[in-house]
């Protein structure tokens, strides 16, 4: 890849992962390591992800969906020698790129917003009966709590800017 | 000891078997379980912790004040929901800015966060608070001649500054001891502190990939040890262990691996005598030879 440096954003870091230690990454690749989606084809190569954030490759980062590959084990974070605090960066990669396009914003979003969960949780009622298990107090169950966790979502940057991903039932 | 149960979502609604475990076997070591109405995920890494701070924080801050408003501690088992909601508790107890601005989201709800109760993985509840004597006094049937390998949580291991309770998350001892506390022996594999490659986009984006990796770990544990079973204690390894085997299984057309995984506290119940029906049904690879030691 050839890059033009003179286009590139220098202040790219603080937008997206205003962390001073990032600096300090020298790319030594401790945090690949043991990482199960470096395996990966293409492969989740976290500093290379780093170097991109502070080189300000805006456009390519864009575009990069490796960070979605992140199993979130949080071993890079445990063995990066300088703190740069990779799986924290690798978040903060997701974050940026789910505010500035839709596209990568994840559907597991509005089933927490519907229902409070990712799964569909407490409508399994005969199987938990057959195991013996009380009913689960749910958010669903409590239809004015639920309201009001929805309300508290609808205020935050994503869920109001995508409102209309979050209506109807 | 009460501790507030934070279920998550995969246990309840698709594992509700190790629920049944867990809410049987924990009062019988001394632990009474709250239920924490009106809970939410966690939120799940892939989530809101993917889209933006506020949202992420929020819902951290609605399940953490839910404990809070009852006065004790959270107790969780899926690895995501203990890794992510300690994560919510460090960055609400660490920066105050962000904690103000969550609980100006909180507060139309009637609710706020103090950061005031703790959250631990159930494991560490089992080995240093409920402890192992306690354990083997308390168990009825053993699992003494038996083989089986341990699965570690990543989430539980690391970052260790955030989620550790071991003295080493580079060599973690709590899920052997506590499994070796029952009778059984566990077996050491060169590959032991690998992750399941379960939780996360990896399976999903790179399968080919992501089912060699898996493999791996798979065949090191036929070729080194003589396990009859595997033993885990987060939902995402032992949902993921199982399907994984069942897959390859079936890419390979033949019977290859099958090796039953538990979660530690199904092996705990069924070692107090809970009734195998209730807390250890739900399985893909069968779990009958292991069981029937219990019946």
């Amino acid at each position: 890849m050839e890059i033009e440096f003179e286009e590139s954003k220098k202040n790219l870091w603080k937008e997206i992962y205003n962390n001073e230690n990032l600096h300090h990454c020298f790319n030594c690749g401790t945090c690949l390591t043991g990482c199960p989606a470096s395996n990966g084809d293409p492969p989740l190569l976290v500093r290379n992800l780093a170097r991109m954030i502070i080189l300000g490759l805006e456009e390519e980062l864009l575009e990069e969906d490796s960070p979605w590959y992140c199993v979130s084990c949080s071993k890079c974070e445990e063995m990066c020698p300088m703190d740069v605090k990779p799986f924290e960066m690798i978040l903060a990669i997701r974050k940026w790129q789910s505010y500035n396009d839709v596209t990568y914003v994840p559907t597991s979003i509005v089933e927490i917003y519907k229902r409070g969960y990712t799964q569909a949780v407490g409508v399994n009622t005969k199987l938990r009966e057959s195991l013996g298990l009380p009913e689960l107090p749910t958010i669903t169950k409590n239809p004015e709590m639920l309201a009001q966790f929805q309300e508290m979502l609808m205020k935050t940057p994503v869920i109001s800017d995508n409102d209309y991903m979050f209506k109807g039932k | 000891m009460d501790l507030c149960l934070f279920l998550g979502c995969n246990t309840p609604a698709i594992r509700p078997d190790v629920e049944s475990a867990i809410r049987m076997s924990m009062p019988e070591v001394g632990v009474d379980l709250i239920d924490l109405p009106g809970y939410v995920c966690c939120p799940a890494f892939g989530s809101f912790p993917s889209t933006d701070v506020e949202s992420q924080y929020s819902a951290s801050g609605w399940n953490l004040s839910l404990a809070e408003q009852r006065g004790h501690d959270i107790v969780v088992q899926c690895g995501s929901c203990y890794s992510s909601l300690r994560m919510g508790l460090e960055h609400l107890h660490e920066d105050e800015k962000l904690r103000t601005k969550v609980n100006e989201l909180l507060e139309p709800t009637g609710r706020q966060v103090e950061c005031k109760v703790n959250v631990h993985h159930i494991s560490k509840i089992l080995y240093q608070d409920v402890g192992l004597e306690k354990i083997a006094e308390k168990i009825t049937k053993n699992m003494k001649g038996m083989h089986g390998v341990v699965q570690y949580p990543c989430h539980t291991l690391f970052p260790s500054e955030v989620v550790g309770f071991e003295e080493s998350s580079r060599k973690p001892v709590a899920l052997r001891q506590l499994t070796e506390t029952l009778g059984a022996t566990v077996d050491p594999y060169s590959l032991e502190y690998q992750c399941c490659g379960g939780a996360g986009g990896f399976s999903n984006m790179s399968p080919a990939e992501a089912d060699a990796f898996s493999q791996r770990k798979l065949d090191a544990i036929i070729k080194e040890t003589k396990a009859e079973f595997m033993v885990t204690s987060c939902i995402t390894c032992l949902m993921y262990l199982d399907n994984i085997q069942m897959k390859l299984n079936k890419k390979a057309g033949k019977e290859i691996y099958n090796l039953p995984v538990f979660d530690y506290n199904q092996l705990l119940a069924l070692c107090l005598g809970a009734d195998p029906d209730k807390v250890a049904t739900i399985s893909g690879i069968s779990r009958e030879k292991i069981i029937d030691h219990f019946r």
